[in-house]
């Protein structure tokens, strides 16, 4: 007890003592007496306060100098606080001020490098002016393509996943003889998500309008799952049935009866389509006649659980029907309009760690004999069939297997040995036209955006009876 | 002076024992694999492989399979999958993996879609779930969440446990708006209020109430009725691997085991939270999942009666949800010999209780 308890508690038991006797004067064994009961009484308190003291536990004498209590903060522990969390906002501020790309709007930038060496047998001349000129080339290194993409959201659903995206990407490719490898538009469009997004169990479907992708079989719109080359198929390019270039349109989107097996993380629809118009002439131009081309594609893929040896196995057809300006005189004069119809189907087996596809196209196109006065409209019949294999030593293709928590700058290193068969025919009603393509090739993936090819094509052309090799070499890499 | 003849003897026998002791010693090193991949589906913050509340995670924090096998050149591959328990199972069907420790949902889903593999120990027998909401929310039960969003990882024990949560309440998925999303993007969206609720390991809720940003609406660990609810989690070994290396299964046992018997005691308990403490997930936040219950019998790596209950049990209810195709046998996926070894090795024969079909100690 403290002593200032102590001695109100005495003051109250002499006031409590003396305070009746006050009003007549006690005599001396009276005083006495009292005096000996008060000390009665001081007694018995004092063995009852030494009684709590008792009952109460122990404190140690250190026990009050051993700090505050850990788990309250004191007021400099709040003061560092906050003086962290300011220098924290201002380098942010700072940061953002004179550090920082901005977009109005979320964006992502990406792109992609291919650095290459080529080397081949035939060896490359061209006449033309002397600034132009190639004087036997038989290898070169290049820039395979460099490509610039910017995407992003330009409306956030947050309800549904009904997201408003949009693409814009630039690229370039090596010119024959020249330097000018200005970077054109690529791709440039919006993507509007009519279904939701948010659940893998539902069908999807999207609207993208601007200058696309054509959704036409595999190899068109193939990703490296399902391409290994660093060429693409004969049939795609510009001198055939012109298919991998993009085209400004209104492309419809979607998938049906999705298969989703959350066990595994995989989702794969029964069905799969694409329909839509586009203006049929090519990129960054607008249409050359008012005929809109017409391309639809529609697959199915076994419905399966992962673990099943037909996962990933999926069946394809694809159509395009279109117009194309017919002219005679070597292009100079325009003379009528005339099809230009392409079908496809397709097969895929991507069934780690083994991969096969077979991809069959056909093109239909009219074009113009005679004079413009007097011309005459015919029909060429093109056909084409790419086949590949390809085995994966590695786990780059897994894809729950490469997002891994690591400290680490980790990936899988992966190899992927493949072959491909590439035959392309540009009239079948001519003999001896077509042309083969046997490539034997190993991809190296060593780093998350960045991989080593290497392809030897053995190319055969009927026409002139010539067999060339080349060799490819080309690191690509991307952010 | 040694004559030659007993000289000659005393070196054939020491040369037979040289041989003796070295003989197994070789057989091993002829059939021991270079390399052990192990898989686990957790993912500490910031993408660090380090995860909490289970004993195959206390053995990868401490090295302790490092340890053991040290001596024999034998590396140990960690993959800490991001995509949980449906990523390893992803991983597990192309081979990649030889030993693993999974929860109930995906472990079952991949033995019912025909992976080969055999359970070796128990993991983490007693997790609970919880639900978090944003700290203004209104909510305060599950029935004030019915049409809201609602986040959860699916294809993992999370959502066995949601399953099992709603028919306790009478509710099914189809009463929400159900966002799958993993456990970090999860708590992120909920603190950003981006999805209305989270069903996970309280564990992952109480640094978000710590931080006032959500708040712990129900934990199952409080509920009575969900006491025998429990998640579970167990270790599993491939059958090419276990076959082809039935010596080093046991060996990995023999740790789990001794793991699992560290953690038991109560002493070493801050210790334990202290480890898992280094996945991201504050000491406090385990402190407070745990509560109560004590690691001998949350962590016992008995492959016991109610294990073995439970895992059915699992089974039926992932069938009643269509969360799965197929059936699972829990006793014939169950192989004990490498536990039993190890529990008589280790001197631990009696030091766990086995439990009986309903969760009672076993006579």
């Amino acid at each position: 007890m403290k002593p200032r308890h102590r001695q109100r508690i005495l003051a109250a038991l002499i006031l409590t003592a003396f305070g009746t006797p006050a009003l007549a004067a006690p005599n001396t064994v009276e005083l006495e007496k009292q005096l000996k009961a008060l000390q009665e009484y001081v007694r018995s308190l004092q063995s009852q306060l030494q009684a709590v003291k008792d009952a109460q536990p122990t404190t140690t004498p250190g026990a009050a100098a051993a700090g505050p209590d850990e788990n309250v903060a004191s007021k400099d522990d709040i003061n560092g606080l906050q003086a962290d969390l300011e220098n924290f906002k201002y380098q942010l501020q700072r940061d953002r001020d004179t550090r920082t790309a901005l977009s109005a709007r979320a964006l992502n930038v990406s792109g992609v490098i291919q650095a290459r060496y080529g080397a081949t047998d035939a060896a490359v001349n061209t006449g033309g002016n002397s600034a132009n000129a190639v004087n036997g080339r038989n290898n070169s290194f290049d820039l395979g393509a460099v490509l610039i993409g910017f995407n992003g959201n330009l409306y956030k659903d947050y309800e549904d996943g009904r997201n408003l995206d949009y693409t814009l990407r630039f690229g370039t490719s090596p010119q024959q003889g020249t330097n000018n490898s200005f970077l054109n538009l690529i791709d440039a469009n919006l993507t509007y998500h009519i279904l939701p997004t948010i659940s893998a169990d539902a069908g999807r479907l999207s609207v993208t309008f601007g200058q696309q992708l054509l959704p036409f079989g595999q190899e068109v719109q193939a990703t490296e799952d399902l391409k290994p080359t660093i060429n693409n198929a004969l049939f795609t390019s510009p001198g055939s049935l012109d298919l991998a270039r993009r085209q400004v349109g209104l492309i419809f989107r979607g998938d049906a009866f999705p298969v989703v097996d959350y066990g595994y993380n995989y989702r794969a629809p029964i069905l799969t389509y694409a329909f839509g118009l586009v203006n049929g002439n090519g990129p960054n131009k607008s249409d050359d006649n008012n005929n809109k081309d017409l391309v639809g594609r529609v697959a199915l893929t076994l419905p399966s659980d992962y673990n099943s040896w037909l996962r990933q196995l999926s069946f394809g057809a694809s159509i395009y029907r279109g117009k194309q300006n017919v002219f005679v005189n070597s292009g100079a004069d325009l003379v009528d309009k005339g099809k230009k119809d392409r079908f496809g189907f397709d097969l895929a087996y991507n069934h780690h760690p083994f991969g096969v596809t077979y991809e069959y196209t056909e093109g239909r196109d009219e074009y113009a004999t005679g004079t413009k006065a007097a011309y005459s409209v015919a029909e060429r019949k093109s056909r084409a069939h790419t086949g590949t294999f390809f085995y994966n030593i590695g786990e780059q293709f897994v894809k729950g297997y490469r997002a891994q928590g690591r400290y680490d700058d980790w990936w899988p290193k992966s190899y992927q040995p493949f072959y491909r068969y590439d035959r392309f025919d540009p009239n079948t009603a001519a003999l001896r036209d077509e042309i083969k393509v046997h490539t034997l090739g190993l991809n190296v993936f060593f780093a998350e955006t960045s991989k080593f090819q290497l392809n030897l094509n053995r190319t055969t052309f009927a026409a002139t009876d010539k067999t060339t090799n080349d060799l490819l070499a080309q690191f690509q890499f991307g952010f | 002076m040694i004559s030659r003849t007993r000289l000659l003897t005393r070196r054939l026998i020491l040369a037979g024992l040289a041989a003796s002791v070295l003989a197994p010693i070789a057989a091993l090193a002829a059939d021991a694999p270079k390399v052990i991949r192990i898989g686990l589906p957790l993912v500490g913050t910031g993408n660090r492989p380090v995860g909490g509340s289970w004993n195959f995670a206390t053995v990868q924090i401490k090295g302790s399979l490092e340890q053991e096998f040290k001596a024999d050149g034998i590396r140990i591959e960690w993959n800490n999958f991001k995509g949980a328990g449906p990523a390893l199972n992803e991983a597990i069907a192309n081979k990649l993996i030889d030993v693993f420790a999974i929860g109930d949902l995906p472990g079952i889903v991949g033995k019912a879609s025909g992976l080969k593999t055999k359970i070796i120990a128990a993991d983490n027998r007693r997790y609970a779930y919880a639900i978090g909401v944003p700290a203004d929310s209104q909510a305060r039960s599950i029935e004030d969440l019915k049409g809201k969003k609602l986040a959860i990882f699916k294809g993992t024990a999370i959502q066995l446990g949601f399953g099992k949560f709603l028919s306790r309440h009478g509710l099914s998925e189809k009463d929400f708006k159900i966002i799958n999303m993993d456990s970090n993007t999860a708590t992120a969206a909920l603190a950003t209020k981006d999805v209305d609720a989270l069903f996970t390991a309280p564990s992952a809720l109480y640094p978000l109430e710590d931080r006032g940003v959500a708040k712990v609406i129900y934990n199952e660990r409080h509920d009575p009725a969900a006491a025998n609810d429990r998640g579970q989690a167990y270790v599993v070994a491939t059958e090419d691997f276990e076959k082809a290396h039935p010596e080093v299964v046991q060996r990995i046992v023999n740790v789990l085991v001794r793991e699992a018997a560290w953690s038991a005691d109560e002493k070493n308990r801050s210790a334990l939270l202290q480890l898992w403490a280094k996945s991201g997930t504050p000491f406090s936040a385990y402190r407070r999942d745990y509560e109560g219950q004590g690691f001998k019998e949350a962590l016992s790596p008995l492959l016991d009666e109610e294990f073995v209950a439970n895992i059915q049990r699992n089974v039926s209810e992932s069938q009643k949800l269509k969360l799965v195709r197929g059936s699972v046998d829990a006793a014939g996926w169950v192989d004990r010999k490498y536990l039993d070894a190890a529990l008589k090795s280790n001197g631990l024969t009696n030091f766990w209780t086995p439990l009986d079909a309903g969760g009672k100690p076993k006579k």
